[in-house]
């Protein structure tokens, strides 16, 4: 088999992060080729350059033994590379059809006037072949995450393309919807396209990849054939030292009086519509409380409804037995609720403002930094530092804009604010989203110390890796309802990946 | 090949220097229109630099050009900080003129120099009025607050004509033979006009001072207490402000009534330090709204840098309306304005971006 | 008193929606000027400066040449130019498209540019040389209802009617329309599809500085036709209103125009006919403000539940590297 792609020594620079350092890279036709590490280890950007989002700073690519140069995405997509990103890259309010043709020059494209028709009738064939059928005529918003990811998948067969990058495809399916992706890769890589498949996630990489490519910290570090691989190695070659996989700590603390009681909880979404339809929980003190689910399935309208950013329609928030207005952020503040949300840069903290006053977010207001009605600045500044090192806060000191920390790095402060405030209750949502291993482990660590300190902490995630090793119980939400709850200890995979996927009780 | 990536941190230097720089280009650039319209620049700028700041008298009528642009640029300031357009420092001046009158006829001859402060509150009064239209339908109905702060800069000026121009009023004077058939306004009483601070043959307005003031009082407001930090994090990220318990709607209206309420003082300085009286005319032509606009982007909404900028661009504005004439372009302050700023926003790039000039590194050619 | 001496075509009704007609055109140029520079995610607030500018030069360019369609050309060049630099601003070097705009207005505006080529090119006090006006046949001018309305109007008002069509198809049914409102309102997913964000934006931003200036021209070759410093008025102002009004959408534009026209009619209207005359002028020449302000809210508070219409990008810069 020819080698259908090749990276040879490429280099891309950011300021003050080197993100790919000599890369090699080569894939061949009609294999599935997995690229594994961890969060920030460079994959990313790698497969960005191959699209032509970005330029190498060095390097060279081949595709099929010849030397190519990126100057657009136009000029990756022409030579035949598509891609299925891991933020979709489509228009909300398009039809399907419409994102499929947008931007193409061949056939239909090539008209000054769009015939809608001949288009979804393509669209239709192309779903049906490769059994990813989506009504043509929907229009991107109307449809569910995973029909989104179809979408885009037809996309890259609609321009023939016979390299296919997927980033990170898995993370907004339910472990089902996962298995029948990995079916249609394996039938389009029977056809002779190259399937490029970047993961962090070791058992999906075993399942679907004929050869996995692993990158540490920018750099290659190994390629290896699969079937002679198994978690254990690769999971060492990502990280760099041996590491134990059963992941799971028993805390083995007790369970105390329940902190939160949410009954009948019903919320209207974004787009009118309702995001929480009845929803019943009880979190005690001291216990780790999951919600697991595939994304939009109303787990953000519950966090913020809990937090008080979204007003509840009806149903009840009791706290430590006391019921919440609902609605209000600084009423749920007052009551213990801490939050620490799904996307910490713009919501979790003022992005251009220093760490010193992202610190303070929730508290400027107390006596302790304030005289009267002016702040006492310096205090401030002084608790700031005092954080940043008991946090081991790493990128600046506190006049440093919180936009200019790392991920990880970013959510040690929100975390630092969060558990500061003496919480009762801790709602935490993808807490680990694009973190590196490190830092996956220090978050880890910081929820285990929550809950060991008698507060409730209800962790709404779509790992379900995570949720099985921190959590007590686990709950399921599915369009906006609770459809089941386990315990963690005992629950498996399929089981909850059925849940997930609606499958009722 | 010319890249241009985001910077990490931005050194000192960099605030002072790209805006200096930005200055420079401008003036390039001005060089060249003047040129390319058949007018001598070094001429004309120094006819401007003289009647401007060249001697005691030119920066004494500096000194009253630059009050209302000082009011009017906090104005801005103030509102814009957070990532409120208030473009209604225009008609908010007007309100404030309107009401400042109407307090300095009514009291003037009544109680003496309680007057004056009565001004200033009526003014505050008026401007803070007005301004809250666009605040509240911005609060809540979501309505964009540039285009209704805007409209209400057109009804203000058609209010302010229609109180001497067309009407009966109370502002209108109506005693001297001549007002019946050309209309103005009352004049003030004399207790009603504010006092001058006279020094080394300069003469302050006691407008002036009290800008300088307010302009400390909102520098002290926004960088050392609690409701300006509510500003700072609600013009940063209002998800965050929520997120964190702000009462976003209040701060609205409280930012917006507060940027009017200063270009309402603005307006009552224009009747109780320079006009005396109600004067539509001058106020509608004047354009000090608008002017405080630009003084706010270019001082990136600091106060003090507003007090320093509606200094210089006072300058500007009164060389440009003395020099008014056969021979001097007309509209060349707009142009001035106009170019200054365009080159310090463009300028501002440079702060926020690195602009790389380098060499490809790979020999393969582009296929594609 | 609807159906005053003179037949129906002289009542009330029918006068004012002939002058709706007559004084929305030049909103109506530039709302379709402004739309398709914000489906393409580019705000831009200069739309008064841009159209004074080629009011100004419109009217320059009759003086000296005598030519009507070489005057619209140089009014539409002129705005264009004007629109270039907001464009350069706001597209490759990513500054703030409020403050850029404003600053716009305040360069090319009635103390600006305008004035300043108005003064310099000597232009003021004197009428046009040549003015667009009615044209057809007077049997047709007069029909009834429809005559005064639709029929009694210069070349600048159908040519406006064509111009709506052709936006519309535009913006409907063509490919470039296509990849315009995905560049609008997801420039990231245009961009991975191959689409020239940056330039789309700039040609965009252009033709909508090009169509404002035809809209100043309005006011100088046809309604007044005369130049006087600051002759639109606030129209600029109202055009940006009438795009948001008009959900983005060409034939609504064309409706809004209008509506917001017979608001600028009715004061002289109700003045020649001596009607509400106890009512100072200033009431009705507010209205069309009032009126803004009031379509304002009521969209706004509709569409800020459901996102309608507005382009999603509209006021945030483009950048393909950011990290």
């Amino acid at each position: 088999m020819a080698a259908a792609v090749e990276l040879r020594d490429i280099t891309k620079r950011f300021p003050g992060v080197v993100a790919n350092d000599g890369v090699h890279f080569e894939a061949a036709e009609g294999e599935v080729h997995a690229l594994l590490g961890e969060n920030g280890a460079g994959k990313s950007t790698l497969s960005n350059i191959l699209t032509g989002l970005y330029r190498p700073d060095g390097g060279e690519i081949l595709l099929w033994g010849q030397p190519v140069s990126f100057a657009s995405p136009r000029d990756a997509l022409e030579a035949g590379i598509g891609m299925v990103h891991q933020h979709f890259r489509l228009v909300p309010p398009f039809t399907v059809a419409e994102n499929v043709i947008l931007g193409d020059h061949r056939g239909e494209g090539k008209k000054f006037m769009v015939h809608p028709r001949r288009i979804e009738r393509r669209v239709a064939e192309l779903g049906e072949r490769y059994r990813i059928a989506v009504d043509p005529r929907a229009r991107i918003w109307q449809l569910s995450i995973g029909e989104q990811q179809r979408v885009e998948i037809l996309k890259a067969l609609y321009r023939e393309a016979r390299i296919l990058i997927l980033d990170e495809p898995t993370a907004v399916l339910t472990p089902q919807e996962a298995e029948s992706l990995f079916e249609t890769l394996r039938v389009m890589a029977e056809e002779g396209r190259t399937i490029i498949f970047i993961s962090h996630k070791l058992h999906e990489v075993k399942a679907v990849s004929d050869r996995v490519t692993v990158l540490r910290d920018g750099k290659t570090i190994d390629t290896v054939a699969t079937a002679d691989a198994t978690p254990r190695s690769l999971a060492s070659l990502m990280v760099g030292r041996d590491v134990s996989l059963a992941a799971r700590v028993e805390r083995g603390n007790e369970v105390g009086e329940p902190v939160l009681e949410i009954r009948s909880l019903w919320a209207q979404g974004d787009r009118g519509g309702d995001a929480l339809r009845g929803i019943d929980l009880t979190l005690r003190a001291g216990e780790i409380l999951a919600i697991a689910g595939v994304a939009g399935n109303g787990q953000r309208e519950l966090a913020e409804t809990i937090t008080g950013m979204r007003t509840p329609t009806r149903g009840e928030i009791v706290l430590c037995g006391r019921r919440l207005r609902g609605g209000d952020a600084r009423e749920a503040i007052r009551a213990g609720v801490a939050h620490v949300p799904e996307d910490r840069l713009h919501t979790g903290v003022a992005p251009s403002l220093p760490i010193s006053s992202n610190v303070v977010l929730k508290s400027y207001r107390a006596g302790s930094v304030t005289r009267g009605p002016l702040l006492r600045l310096r205090l401030i500044r002084k608790y700031a530092a005092e954080l940043i090192h008991r946090y081991d806060v790493r990128g600046g000191g506190p006049e440093v804009p919180a936009r200019q920390l790392s991920g990880g790095n970013l959510q040690k402060v929100v975390l630092a604010r969060e558990f500061e405030g003496s919480p009762r209750v801790l709602v935490v949502a993808s807490p680990t989203r694009g973190l590196d291993v490190a830092a996956i482990e220090t978050v880890h660590r910081y929820l285990r110390e929550a809950a060991e300190g008698y507060v409730g902490v209800l962790l709404i995630s779509e790992d379900l890796d995570e949720i099985l090793a921190l959590a007590d119980r686990v709950a399921v939400i599915y369009e906006g309802a609770i459809v089941g709850e386990r315990d963690a200890r005992s629950a498996t995979v399929d089981e909850l990946g059925l849940l997930m996927a609606g499958a009722s009780e | 090949m010319i890249r241009i990536e985001r910077r990490l941190a931005q050194p000192r230097w960099l605030a002072v220097a790209v805006p200096l720089g930005s200055l420079a280009v401008a003036f390039g650039v001005m060089t060249v229109v003047l040129l390319a319209t058949g007018h001598a620049p070094g001429h004309t700028f120094s006819r401007l630099l003289d009647t401007g700041f060249g001697s005691k008298a030119a920066l004494n009528e500096t000194l009253i050009s630059a009050t209302p642009l000082l009011f009017t640029g906090l104005c801005a300031a103030v509102a814009f900080r957070m990532q409120l357009f208030n473009i209604g420092g225009e008609g908010q001046l007007y309100a404030g003129a309107i009401l400042g009158a109407g307090a300095g006829i009514v009291l003037g001859n009544h109680t003496g120099w309680l007057s004056v402060p009565a001004m200033i509150a009526a003014g505050a009064a008026g401007g803070a009025a007005l301004a809250l239209v666009p605040a509240i339908l911005r609060a809540f109905f979501s309505t964009n607050e540039i285009i209704t702060s805007l409209m209400l800069n057109y009804v203000g000026a058609l209010v302010v004509n229609y109180l001497i121009f067309d009407s009966e009023s109370y502002w209108r004077d109506t005693s001297s033979p001549t007002a019946k058939v050309f209309p103005q306004g009352k004049n003030l009483p004399d207790a009603a006009s504010w006092p001058v601070a006279h020094t080394t043959g300069f003469y302050v307005p006691f407008g002036l001072l009290l800008g300088i003031v307010i302009a400390a009082g909102i520098w002290l407001l926004y960088t050392r207490t609690r409701f300006g930090f509510e500003v700072q994090v609600i013009g940063d990220s209002p998800r965050a402000a929520t997120y964190a318990g702000m009462r976003t709607r209040r701060k609205i209206l409280a930012v917006m009534a507060l940027s009017g309420a200063i270009a309402g003082i603005g307006g009552a300085s224009q009747d109780g330090d320079f006009r005396h009286t109600l004067d539509p005319r001058g106020l509608t032509a004047a354009g000090y709204g608008y002017a405080g606009i630009v003084i706010a982007a270019l001082a990136r909404y600091n106060p003090f840098a507003v007090c320093l900028i509606a200094f210089l661009l006072g300058g500007l504005q009164n060389a440009g309306f003395a020099l008014q004439g056969a021979d001097f372009p007309s509209g060349l302050v707009g142009v001035m304005q106009g170019v200054i700023l365009f080159c310090v926003l463009g300028g501002e790039v440079l702060m926020r971006y690195r602009i790389r000039f380098r060499r490809t590194a790979r020999t393969s050619e582009a296929t594609a | 008193m609807l159906l005053a001496a003179g037949g129906i075509n002289n009542s009330i009704i029918v006068v004012v929606l002939a002058s709706a007609v007559a004084y929305g055109t030049p909103l109506l140029y530039a709302a379709l000027g402004e739309l398709l520079a914000e489906r393409s995610g580019v705000l831009n607030l200069g739309v008064e400066g841009m159209m004074l500018v080629g009011a100004v030069m419109g009217f320059w360019a009759v003086q000296r040449t005598d030519s009507l369609l070489l005057a619209i050309v140089v009014a539409a060049v002129a705005g264009g130019a004007m629109a270039l630099i907001h464009a350069f601003l706001v597209v490759t070097l990513r500054a703030n498209q409020i403050v850029s705009g404003l600053a716009l207005t305040i360069f090319a505006g009635a103390a600006g540019l305008s004035s300043y080529l108005g003064n310099d090119l000597n232009v003021a006090g004197q009428p046009a040389k040549h003015a667009f006006g009615a044209f057809l046949p007077h049997s047709w001018q007069s029909a009834k209802v429809v005559g005064p309305i639709l029929l009694a109007h210069s070349e600048l008002v159908f040519a406006s009617w064509v111009c709506v069509a052709l936006v519309a198809v535009y913006l409907g049914r063509t490919r470039l329309g296509l990849n315009l409102r995905a560049v609008g309102e997801s420039p990231a997913a245009a961009d991975a599809m191959g689409i020239n964000v940056a330039a789309y934006r700039y040609a965009h931003t252009i033709v909508g500085g090009a169509f404002a200036g035809v809209g100043g021209a309005t006011f100088t070759l046809s309604i007044t036709p005369q130049w006087v410093d600051g002759i639109t008025g606030g129209a600029g102002w109202i055009a940006i209103a009438l795009v948001i009004f008009a959900f983005w959408r060409p034939t609504l534009c064309l409706v809004g125009a209008y509506f917001f026209g017979a608001f600028s009619g009715i004061p002289f209207t109700f003045q020649a006919r001596g009607i509400l005359s106890g009512v100072p002028p200033e009431l009705f020449q507010s209205l069309p403000y009032v009126m803004t302000v009031v379509v304002l809210v009521l969209v706004s508070s509709a569409g800020a539940r459901r996102r309608l219409g507005a382009p999603a990008s509209l006021g945030t810069p483009y950048v393909r590297e950011e990290r």
